[in-house]
């Protein structure tokens, strides 16, 4: 089968405050013992498949010794069938990186970089609990670009505190001309964050959800206009270097998840890793599920309509539903927020904003 | 125990008839001696549920087994079914002095909309338990319930609750309700109805304070209903106070408002569930069963008396009761129509006052139109049919009935304002109004005055009763008192003003009909009757609410209030601009996938008048318009 491998290292020289994911600072002696349960979880897995991409993400995979990165992807390269044009990224962090360090990624078969610049206003880097600064960033791209890599993408956020699209371009700017690809996410508050406490706490004061979005709307007008097309709500690449790995996600492919909280989805089988180093280490899983029906024909729609893969209404048809029956549908197509091209629904990128509203009204 | 009793006599006394008749009257008449019929009334939280389960333990009434079962079966139905369950009149026996004394335990409703019901069981009974909480001292309700027992010529006996709190202070509790109410309290018992301490106390008083019942039971039959319920194989069932007369099994009986009359199956006490026993007579309180297959049949307040030995008049102070409040209450899933059907149909078997007639809005779809003896009344019900029959509900905002006088001299009588005839149609329009009573210490007189001039009220006069105790009669429209009277009255007055109303008819009023426009579309179930002084600062609030309410749609929704084509008021609500998962990578498509289900299961309570979907909070939300302060 078809698959992508996710490959998750908990890790992190700090936590930032906006951060929900299951990463972890100051626990470096557990890295040994994380690494080698990994190496077994692999080994275990009873798969066989044709890996169209590998993904290494965290926490900050760059954060971790290049060996445990090695011995991880060469036992990968071992176990399964990897394309020769597999996508293999790895996230990196501008504050935990070298040139050497580069370079063996490069070695060892990394093709792709996502480095977390997220900002390149040093004020705002600090506000988010980033341990970096501007000129890390642009030196990290800089050294990336040296070694040789040729696919290398930035996360930016939107929507931080005492932000607008004058400040924002400052950032999109330099990384615009030296990287393939952008994911510019709205900053997201989760629970149990720093970032919440400080909210509530009123020490940090977002701006409205309303500026929040002119913002986007302009960025996205921005990177269409300098060559990057918007190919996903957050996600922005130059021709012909959209994010295999992501774009498998939506596509509702085949990915295995190696590692603390990893997702796994085969078939119509989802299930994730414990998001605790004991459960994890014991096998425990914290989530395992089949879909139903319905639940298949929610998850065509919800991730098809947030990217440019839109959704194929014949597939619907098959599981049962005829969402041209759905008076919502009609409405939303008259009113030019859906495009129908041939059997293929996509949600006009204009709307990405307001996407969970549209998609909320087609569920059946 | 009577049964006992009564089993008995004939092996002792059969050797003599002359002496067993003899004996037979002296022992009735000693029986009716033995007898107590009372009630507990209380301000709210004063206790007054927790003495009546601790009398009934004390008394042995229910194995402290079974006590514990009925303790946390009342409070859960009091807390979770509000008043209109009420409790079933208990018969405890108490030995004093080596006498058994059978003391009838009757339970109130407490609140104005069962006011009619609370002097029925008041009506039922010779003394009345008042409840005093210790720290708290005398309230409203205190007030309020003491004049209803006062008026219905009870014997009042003060007990003050709680005395295990550390702010207890009794004795200026005392002196209070000395000066307040005007009762002699000085010898009332200290109590705690939590901890036990002298509830013996309060027992005997009960049987050496409280009158014992009068009445003949060789005289003709004449029996109070104080409440009724619904029994699934016995009918509707008779809860009754026996004035004169004696009834049992096999009479015919004669309901005297209704004219109907009906053979009796069962009659029987509560102790406290229901026993069935050989006859009840006069003085006793208990039950009777005849097959009475709608509770419609059964008015409270009403007489019973013999079908073959009428007596010539009927107990005083019965009352038809008629529903003066008035709303719309729809299925949130327009399929369940049948089942909210079922739903009242069921609640009405039990509740006499509760009417209905089916509805069709264009907002909501079917539904029915249904008439309660109040707000509060209203809010039982619609949580009733949420809690015990699981039914999503939308209520439309409560009114009252309007005499409409058309141009061609037709009356209509309409309590649904998208019914209203056009403008030109209407001659005049006439309003209920209600004599309202307020009673509130001296100093909040001002406020109150205040309150009752800004909801249209007429002063009628004011009375001193005591010092502390000031009575304010007031001549209101119902449709203000319906809206938040009852709530502003309580915060300008801190909760210390009690408050209590009678229909007294109609009156002529300059009425006019305020219509809701949603993106241009008219959404009837919104639409509301005012007055036309009213209906532009209405219009205001009604529109500056929903805008609150109706969240962001994908365009932007105009929210009009109009009279006719004139628009009186408006807001908008902007577009949606931001609902989106930002980021959706990493493979946990699950949780993503299940924030998405949980926002569409938000939106089943949402309705849809043209492309506008508004949750069904708004249709209630026209009854919480605070316009006290304009």
């Amino acid at each position: 089968m078809d698959c992508s491998i996710y490959v998750h290292i908990p890790f992190c020289e700090s936590k930032c405050f906006y951060c929900a994911f299951a990463s972890f600072s100051n626990i470096e002696n557990e890295q040994k013992k994380y690494f080698e349960n990994l190496e077994k979880e692999i080994k275990r897995d009873k798969h066989t498949a044709n890996i169209k991409s590998i993904y290494i993400g965290g926490g900050t995979p760059s954060f971790v010794d290049c060996n445990y990165i090695k011995k991880i992807l060469d036992l990968l390269m071992k176990k399964y069938d990897v394309d020769k044009n597999a996508e293999i990224t790895i996230e990196v962090n501008p504050n935990s990186i070298n040139e050497s360090k580069l370079t063996f990624y490069k070695k060892i078969g990394i093709n792709r970089l996502s480095i977390g610049v997220q900002s390149l206003n040093n004020l705002q880097l600090k506000r988010i609990g980033r341990l970096h600064n501007k000129k890390q960033a642009i030196n990290c791209i800089k050294l990336a670009k040296k070694v040789g890599f040729k696919n290398i993408s930035c996360d930016l956020l939107l929507g931080l505190e005492k932000e607008n699209f004058w400040l924002l371009k400052k950032s999109l700017r330099p990384l615009m001309k030296n990287v393939t690809h952008l994911s510019c996410y709205m900053l997201q508050v989760e629970d149990n964050t720093k970032l919440k406490d400080l909210i509530e706490k009123k020490q940090i004061i977002l701006p409205n959800e309303d500026e929040v979005v002119n913002d986007y709307q302009r960025v996205i007008k921005y990177l269409n206009k300098h060559g990057f097309k918007q190919y996903e709500i957050s996600n922005f690449a130059k021709e012909g270097f959209e994010c295999k790995h992501n774009l498998n996600y939506w596509a509702r492919g085949n990915y295995l998840g190696f590692g603390l909280a990893a997702h796994s989805f085969v078939g119509n089988k989802r299930w994730a890793n414990a998001k605790t180093f004991d459960n994890y280490y014991k096998g425990i899983k914290e989530l395992e599920e089949v879909l139903t029906k319905q639940q298949i024909i929610e998850e065509i729609i919800m991730l098809g309509l947030r990217c440019d893969l839109g959704v194929d209404l014949d597939k619907l048809k098959k599981l049962g539903y005829d969402i041209q029956k759905n008076p919502n549908f009609n409405y939303l197509l008259e009113n030019n927020i859906l495009v129908k091209n041939k059997n293929i629904i996509n949600l006009l990128p204009k709307y990405y904003g307001v996407s969970n509203m549209i998609i909320e009204k087609l569920l059946n | 125990m009577l049964n006992k009793k009564q089993g008995l006599k004939p092996c002792f006394f059969n050797k003599s008839l002359l002496l067993l008749d003899f004996l037979f009257i002296i022992f009735v008449m000693d029986r009716k001696s033995k007898i107590r019929n009372f009630c507990i009334v209380a301000h709210i939280d004063h206790g007054k549920s927790t003495l009546a389960d601790r009398l009934i333990e004390k008394t042995g009434t229910l194995e402290k087994r079974d006590m514990q079962n009925q303790l946390l079966d009342s409070m859960e139905l009091e807390r979770e079914k509000g008043i209109t369950i009420k409790l079933t009149p208990t018969r405890m026996i108490y030995n004093f002095e080596g006498e058994d004394y059978e003391l009838n335990l009757i339970d109130t409703p407490g609140h104005v909309d069962f006011t009619y019901e609370v002097s029925r069981s008041l009506a039922a009974c010779e003394g009345a338990i008042l409840i005093v909480d210790a720290s708290q001292g005398v309230e409203a309700q205190t007030l309020a319930n003491a004049y209803l027992a006062i008026d219905n010529n009870l014997e009042i006996l003060p007990v003050i609750n709680k005395i295990d709190l550390p702010s207890a202070r009794p004795e200026e509790v005392k002196k209070e309700i000395e000066d307040v109410v005007g009762i002699p309290a000085m010898h009332a018992p200290c109590i705690s109805a939590k901890d036990g301490t002298n509830i013996d106390k309060v027992l005997e008083m009960i049987v050496k304070e409280f009158p014992a019942p009068k009445g003949d039971e060789n005289a003709k039959l004449k029996c109070l209903i104080f409440d009724s319920y619904y029994d699934n194989f016995k009918g509707a069932i008779c809860l009754i106070r026996v004035f004169d007369g004696t009834v049992k099994v096999g009479d015919k009986i004669k309901m005297m408002q209704t004219g109907k009359t009906f053979d009796v199956n069962e009659v029987g006490i509560f102790v406290p569930y229901p026993k069935a026993i050989d006859k009840l007579q006069a003085g006793d309180v208990g039950y009777l069963a005849c097959s009475i297959k709608t509770i419609q049949d059964v008015s409270v307040g009403d007489t019973i008396t013999s079908a073959i030995e009428p007596i010539d008049q009927p107990l005083p102070g019965y009352k038809k009761v008629q529903p003066v409040v008035f709303c719309g209450i729809f299925p949130a899933d327009g399929s369940k129509y049948q089942e909210l059907k079922d739903a009242l149909e069921k609640l009405k078997l039990n509740d006499a006052s509760l009417q209905f007639e089916p509805e069709v809005s264009q907002a909501l779809g079917f539904g029915f139109r249904c008439g309660f003896l109040g707000l509060l009344h209203l809010e039982i019900i619609s949580e009733r049919i949420e809690r015990e029959f699981n039914l999503e509900i939308i209520t439309t905002a409560p009114g009252v009935y309007y005499l409409v006088h058309k141009t061609n001299g037709e009356v209509l009588k309409l309590s649904n304002p998208s019914s209203l005839p056009n403008a030109v149609e209407i001659d005049y329009i006439e309003e209920p109004y209600v004599k309202a009573n307020i009673f509130a210490p001296p100093e909040y007189v001002g406020a109150i005055m205040e309150l009752c001039q800004d909801k249209r009220g007429i002063y009628q006069g004011l009375v001193y009763l005591e010092e502390k105790r000031v009575r304010v009669d007031y001549k209101l429209p119902l449709g203000e008192i319906i809206y938040d009277f009852f709530d502003s009255l309580k915060s300008r007055t801190k909760g210390y003003a009690s408050f209590d109303y009678e229909m007294s008819g109609f009156e002529r009023s300059d009425l006019v009909k305020v219509d809701i426009l949603l993106n241009g579309e008219k959404c009837d179930a919104l639409s509301i009757i005012v007055h036309k002084d009213k209906a532009y600062s209405r219009g205001r609030i009604l529109t500056e609410k929903l805008k609150k309410i109706i969240p962001r749609q994908l365009f932007e929704v105009p929210i009009q209030a109009a009279i006719g084509n004139k628009v009186i008021a408006r807001e908008t609500v902007s577009a949606m601009r931001k609902d989106v998962l930002a980021k959706c990578y990493g493979g946990d498509i699950t949780r993503k996938r299940k924030l998405l289900e949980k926002q569409k299961e938000g939106k089943k309570r949402m309705r849809k008048i043209g492309s506008v979907e508004i949750p069904s909070e708004a249709f209630m939300s026209i009854l919480k318009l605070d316009d006290g302060d304009n």
